[in-house]
């Protein structure tokens, strides 16, 4: 049996950011942060040139929205480490660069392709989203459609990443499936 | 900016069964008798390449052993590292990070690739980048060996999939086809093209596609420029970019071939989502302002020119080949580099670095004034002499946005190895046709 998704079908929560296109990734923590793994480090350094504020302002569950080609550039991983610690369940975007898509989607991290997100919402703007079929509802009821995942992103997702899945598929084999 | 390209942007629909090489190389290796774009498959890599870098192979070592409990593989020969990172300071710290992965490759029987140059080029000299092969890595500038007409796909920590089960899921990408005629003017390069590229279909213009490079101007570009070219295809958005493999190729890859090959090619009625047209005569040479390489910061040489620089590099995966080296030495033979100014020039491999001191071209640029420094990737990520605040560098390096070379606050103009000469001359951003003949 498969093993329950560690994802809700449907996320909720407000906009706490919206980011235009081509966005870098590592400006969320600056360019001198992108080494850092440490949560008190990144909590400090978080959105700082955006809103000083942010960490306080944002809930469990929220989202960011980016433009398109969001995570252009060579983008790191702890950025979205430090969204994530701070609850940050989902990135929307218009579109996303192909490196941060695989990289976040490894780890776990719901990236829904919309377009049209982009100048649909405003800031704490509380959506719905419906990541399996690539959904997001708006405050006024409005639905915003873009490509679903594949069965495969899908199962990464549910699994937390793809390490996780990967373990269940094959971890304790000895040698690789396919030589 | 639209002198030289002419975008038929229309898509060109699949005819019968035509299919792109990269549809092929796909199908061959999903063992499928076609495949189709968006298709998500797991895909069986001829090669799985990675160099060494604290944090990533370190950690995948550890899972692929500890949490995977993999003893043994049974292909070797498939897995490839190279240790082209953190060459430059001899310390301690190297020596740790690179000993685990010496450890790594005895422990499995995979051979490590050390002190050879940049693992994107050395892969090519030591005959695994062959036409018809499918490579990943977890660094996307592997598309560099779509020049030899693999597939080069970079896969982050996606790796790891492949080195624990052999295979790795993939969504098969459509391609843009990239059409040339002509030849580069004077001065003018590959590095140029593909900014122009940028500046045309805009930083993600070929969003999880392929670049395909077809036309009289990509057989007569020479295989580094390809490789300087297709090594830069994700900054359009592609996955890969790659050249049908023409005579050039065929003869290298016989050469160095470690393996069998079947090359593939594309065929004539292949869908392609657009065709864009483009003159090399008419491409003129380009400058990337600080930040990144999308379209907004592409500017002709001309609109950024005068602009003072303390440091020059030429070197990376991107360029540093044996083409990017004759232009340097063109621009400077007989010239100084500016009083003020760091020129460091860095081969992409051994193999390029005894090619150019045998053909003269080292002993230039160090009378000119540049440092030549051994083949790695240290100073394209700040690691080798890292660039102090306040100091402005123009590079052929792979990325400009701030603290890629050392302090946030140093500025990284991009352009191609004749303008980067030529800037490190004047001690000016400079227009290399003023120089070059």
């Amino acid at each position: 049996m498969e093993p329950a998704s560690v994802l809700p079908d449907v996320l909720r929560g407000r906009v706490a950011w919206i980011f235009g296109d081509d966005f870098d990734v590592d400006l969320i923590v600056g360019v001198e942060n992108i080494k850092y793994y440490d949560p008190d480090k990144l909590r400090a350094v978080c959105m700082k040139a955006f809103d000083p504020e942010f960490v306080d302002r944002v809930q469990p569950g929220d989202v960011v929205v980016g433009g398109r080609n969001f995570g252009y550039g060579h983008p790191h991983y702890p950025p979205l480490v430090a969204l994530r610690n701070l609850g940050i369940s989902a990135v929307l975007a218009e579109s996303f660069s192909p490196g941060f898509w695989r990289g976040e989607t490894y780890n776990g991290m719901p990236l829904v392709a919309v377009p049209g997100i982009a100048t649909a919402v405003r800031r704490f703007d509380a959506v719905e989203v419906d990541w399996r079929r690539a959904v997001v509802r708006l405050p006024d009821g409005t639905e915003l459609t873009g490509d679903p995942p594949s069965e495969r992103v899908v199962k990464v997702l549910e699994s937390g990443g793809s390490l996780n899945l990967l373990l269940r598929e094959h971890g304790r084999r000895r040698t690789p499936a396919e030589g | 900016m639209s002198d030289v390209t002419q975008p038929t942007e229309q898509p060109t629909p699949r005819n019968g069964t035509a299919l792109t090489i990269t549809e092929k190389i796909l199908a061959r290796a999903g063992g499928l008798g076609e495949v189709r774009p968006g298709q998500n498959h797991p895909f069986r890599p001829d090669y799985m390449v990675a160099y060494d870098f604290p944090g990533y192979t370190d950690l995948m070592f550890k899972q692929m052993h500890d949490d995977f409990g993999i003893t043994e593989v049974d292909d070797p020969e498939r897995y490839l590292v190279f240790i082209d990172h953190m060459l430059s300071n001899g310390d301690q710290r190297e020596e740790e990070v690179h000993d685990v992965t010496r450890r790594w490759g005895e422990f499995y029987g995979i051979t490590v690739h050390e002190g050879r140059g940049i693992g994107h080029q050395v892969a090519a000299e030591l005959g695994y980048a062959l036409p018809g092969k499918f490579l990943i890595h977890f660094d996307g500038h592997i598309s560099g060996l779509g020049a030899f007409g693999a597939l080069g796909w970079g896969v982050r920590r996606d790796l790891l999939e492949a080195w624990v089960s052999g295979r790795i899921f993939l969504d098969v990408p459509a391609s843009t086809r990239f059409h040339l005629t002509g030849s580069f003017a004077p001065g003018v390069d590959n590095r140029d093209l593909i900014h122009e590229i940028i500046s045309r279909v805009g930083a993600d213009g070929c969003a999880h596609q392929v670049m395909e490079f077809t036309g009289p101007g990509a057989e007569n570009m020479s295989l580094g420029r390809r490789q300087g070219l297709c090594g830069m295809a994700m900054f359009t958005g592609a996955v890969s970019a790659i050249f049908n493999p023409d005579d050039a190729a065929l003869e290298y890859a016989r050469r160095v071939a470690r393996a069998e090959f079947e090359p593939l090619t594309s065929d004539p009625g292949a869908a392609y989502t657009a065709t864009h047209e483009i003159d090399l005569d008419a491409l003129r040479p380009r400058v990337v302002l600080p930040g990144s390489a999308r379209a907004a910061n592409t500017l002709g040489v001309d609109e950024a020119a005068g602009t003072p620089i303390t440091r020059a590099f030429i070197g990376s995966c991107a360029s540093g080949r044996i083409e990017d080296i004759r232009a340097a030495a063109e621009v400077l033979r007989g010239r100084r580099v500016a009083p003020g100014v760091q020129l460091n020039v860095v081969p992409t491999s051994q193999l390029i670095h005894r090619q150019a001191e045998e053909e003269g071209l080292l002993d230039v640029l160090r009378e000119a004034g540049a440092n030549v420094a051994i083949s790695s990737c240290d100073f394209c990520f700040g690691y080798a002499r890292p660039l102090q605040p306040d100091e402005k560098c123009i590079s052929t390096g792979v990325l400009n946005i701030s603290g890629r070379m050392g302090s946030t606050g140093a500025d990284i103009y991009m352009g191609s190895a004749y303008t980067v000469a030529a800037s490190a001359v004047s001690g000016r951003i400079t227009d290399p046709r003023e120089v070059v003949e």
